[in-house]
């Protein structure tokens, strides 16, 4: 299978006020694949990942310099649509924050307002088909109308992930999703993450090497916001080139 | 100091502390108990009210009625001599001056009591039946025991001779105490039996309808902007400052502006309730807008950036999912706020809601008065029979309070239930 570049990003500065994050992260994210981002807290993951669907431009104070470009166009351009990006950019976070609605609310709520489904039962089959590919369905089948929060922690996780697939994204980015979960939870989320390559970009930032290793082919490590080193997973971790990236994998540092 | 020493300290102290709260809860009920006692012990009689029974005899000469009336027959009833008649039967008088204080043991109103009574059971033409008669204020007061009766007759309002009408009436029975409706149903009066606080209670509802009506969209809209989309800058700390401070600006500032602008800008009628109604909404609005940013401020990020995520625009993301999810504390920090309202008298004093009002209002436009202007006015009065009534506007007045802010914690703990 010949390899596709998705996302590319070139000389990506970014700015907390007079606090530089990032510097000149150059990184080419490829299509169905599983790219894992790690590195010690505080270097700059998250606020790459939250670049590429522009979570940023909540905050007031963050600037952004540089060009991030999906399938050729750069998303900073001045006329792209932030909502319709975000709509090909799903994302699931850190902890699992599912609205405090039903779980068939939790799904449909972003076909609703993206008026995917047309009709009712169009909007089922959504709520159906996503629940399913979050392998969450046999599980809540029966109490679609319960609320989203009722679930534990494993199943909210996936619920989170059935409603960022519900709009039938692009690209996934995952900010440590299993990180409040336990081994079983961060088992089933691993599966899941593993089946849901063949159709989407995955792009995962994760504090366990372990599971970097696991689920993903292309790993770049983060160092004080900087990119310090990137390659095809086996490569990075059996055979780093840079010694800071030999000394984070083996536990030496951060 | 040794350690068994220090530990003995510590326990004490805590001891202390457990006190001292406890004295503290306990000063506070105190002085609750005793605001209570003192307006249940005065204002409960006010729901009472003595009623004289008179037999009514309903002749057609003695009410100067044709053969068949018709009802402008009926309307040109001379009911005020018909009842004069009627009272006189009920105590042998001499001259002039006692039949005078016969009468005056009765309601002013006495005539229309009679007029409503015939005009409602027309069949009762040619017929004798007992009518209960609203006994005058003075009477009243003497049948619930406010009037002392061993002093001499020149401190009394109630003479020797009246006294001894009394008396009569009492052995043969006549006179009973019933349910006050007028009291609830009446506006002002001049004259405590037949003054009620319907007038007032609907000066009220009107003004904090009015007040509702524009003070919670403007606070909820404001506190959504200012805590969700307004960049924090210098500007924005200026006017939560601003805000911050309006909330604490004295009541009658606002009523000042409400008369000068309102009134003499604007030229909206005078003492009604919606002048009233809109001065109160100044007042309130930025105690609104406080509790709305709080409770904007308690919703968790995470729920904004969910919906963000899966391309929510920013206003999606506040009406779908932030509003809704701070409704509960936005509800009870809006009731709150229109308690406070609701006990407002200064700004109304100066928008003109003070005047004396008889008639009860039909619509915000109409001249009224409200409930802690009732209540003020009433405690100015010189009768005693205003005193009772003082109390028992106080008493519903409360009662107002009690519900509205038990509304406001039930709406919040109901709601907020869901989303944990």
């Amino acid at each position: 299978m010949d390899i596709k570049i998705k996302i590319k990003s070139t000389n990506l500065n970014v700015f907390y006020g007079e606090k530089q994050a990032l510097f000149d992260i150059n990184l080419e994210i490829n299509q169905n694949e599983v790219t894992a981002l790690i590195g010690p807290s505080g270097c700059g993951k998250s606020t790459f990942i939250r670049c590429i669907n522009r979570m940023n431009d909540v905050i007031d104070i963050c600037k952004i310099q540089g060009e991030i470009e999906m399938d050729g166009k750069n998303i900073y351009a001045p006329n792209t649509d932030v909502v319709s990006l975000r709509e090909k950019v799903g994302m699931v976070f850190q902890k699992p924050n599912p609205f405090p609605k039903s779980i068939y609310d939790n799904v449909c709520y972003g076909p609703k307002i993206h008026g995917i489904a047309e009709t009712k039962d169009d909007l089922d089959q959504i709520v159906e088909n996503s629940l399913k590919k979050a392998a969450l369905w046999n599980e809540v089948k029966d109490r679609l109308q319960e609320p989203g929060t009722s679930l534990s922690g494993g199943q909210q996780q996936r619920l989170c992930i059935a409603r960022a697939i519900s709009v039938n994204p692009e690209v996934i980015l995952m900010d440590e999703p299993c990180s409040a979960l336990d081994p079983i939870a961060t088992a089933k989320i691993e599966e899941l993450i593993d089946e849901l390559k063949t159709t989407f970009t995955i792009i995962i930032v994760t504090h366990s090497m372990s599971q970097a290793v696991r689920v993903s082919q292309k790993t770049g490590f983060f160092h004080l916001g900087k990119l310090i080193e990137v390659g095809t997973t086996e490569k990075i971790f059996k055979n780093p080139t840079n010694n800071m990236t030999q000394d984070y994998i083996t536990g030496r540092f951060g | 100091m040794t350690k068994e020493q220090r530990l003995q300290k510590r326990y004490s102290a805590e001891k202390r502390f457990k006190w001292y709260g406890i004295i503290s809860i306990c000063m506070a009920l105190l002085f609750v108990a005793l605001l209570v006692t003192k307006v249940l012990s005065e204002g409960t009689s006010a729901f009472v009210k003595s009623t004289i029974e008179i037999k009514l005899n309903f002749d057609q000469t003695a009410l100067n009625l044709p053969e068949k009336p018709i009802t402008e027959d009926l309307n040109a009833i001379d009911f005020y001599s018909f009842a004069i008649d009627q009272i006189l039967k009920t105590y042998p008088t001499s001259n002039r001056d006692e039949e005078k204080e016969l009468i005056k043991l009765f309601t002013t109103d006495f005539e229309f009591e009679v007029k409503d009574f015939f005009l409602a059971n027309t069949n009762l033409l040619n017929q004798t039946v007992s009518f209960k008669i609203t006994a005058s204020s003075d009477l009243d007061q003497l049948h619930k025991g406010n009037y002392a009766k061993n002093i001499s007759e020149d401190r009394r309002k109630i003479s020797n001779y009246q006294l001894k009408i009394y008396d009569h009436f009492i052995q043969n029975n006549k006179i009973t105490k019933v349910f006050n409706v007028y009291f609830f149903t009446n506006g002002d009066s001049r004259n405590p039996e037949i003054a009620g606080i319907g007038g007032a209670m609907l000066g009220s509802f009107f003004s904090i309808l009015v007040c509702l009506i524009i003070s919670f969209p403007i606070a909820l809209l404001a506190a959504v902007y200012l805590e969700e989309f307004a960049p924090k800058n210098k500007f924005t700390d200026f006017i939560e400052i601003n805000i911050n401070n309006l909330a604490a600006v004295p009541s009658i500032v606002f009523g000042l502006l409400g008369l000068g602008i309102l009134l003499n800008v604007f030229e909206l009628p005078r003492s009604t309730s919606l002048v009233g109604g809109i001065t109160l909404a100044l007042m309130t609005l930025p105690r609104i807008i406080i509790p709305c940013r709080a409770s904007l401020k308690a919703v968790p990020p995470s729920i904004r950036e969910a919906a963000l995520a899966v391309g929510a625009s920013k206003v999606q993301s506040v009406i779908h999912h932030v509003v809704p999810l701070a409704m509960p504390g936005t509800l009870s920090g809006t009731i709150i706020g229109l308690a406070q309202a609701l006990g407002e008298t200064a700004p109304l004093l100066l928008i003109g809601m003070v005047a004396f009002v008889v008639q009860v209002p039909a619509n915000p436009l109409d001249p009224s008065a409200s409930l802690p202007i009732q209540v003020y006015l009433w405690s100015e009065s010189a009768e005693r029979g205003f005193v009772e009534k003082t109390s028992a506007t106080i008493m519903v007045l409360l009662g107002f309070l009690i519900i509205m802010n038990s509304i406001a914690v039930y709406a919040r703990q109901k709601f907020e239930k869901k989303w944990i």
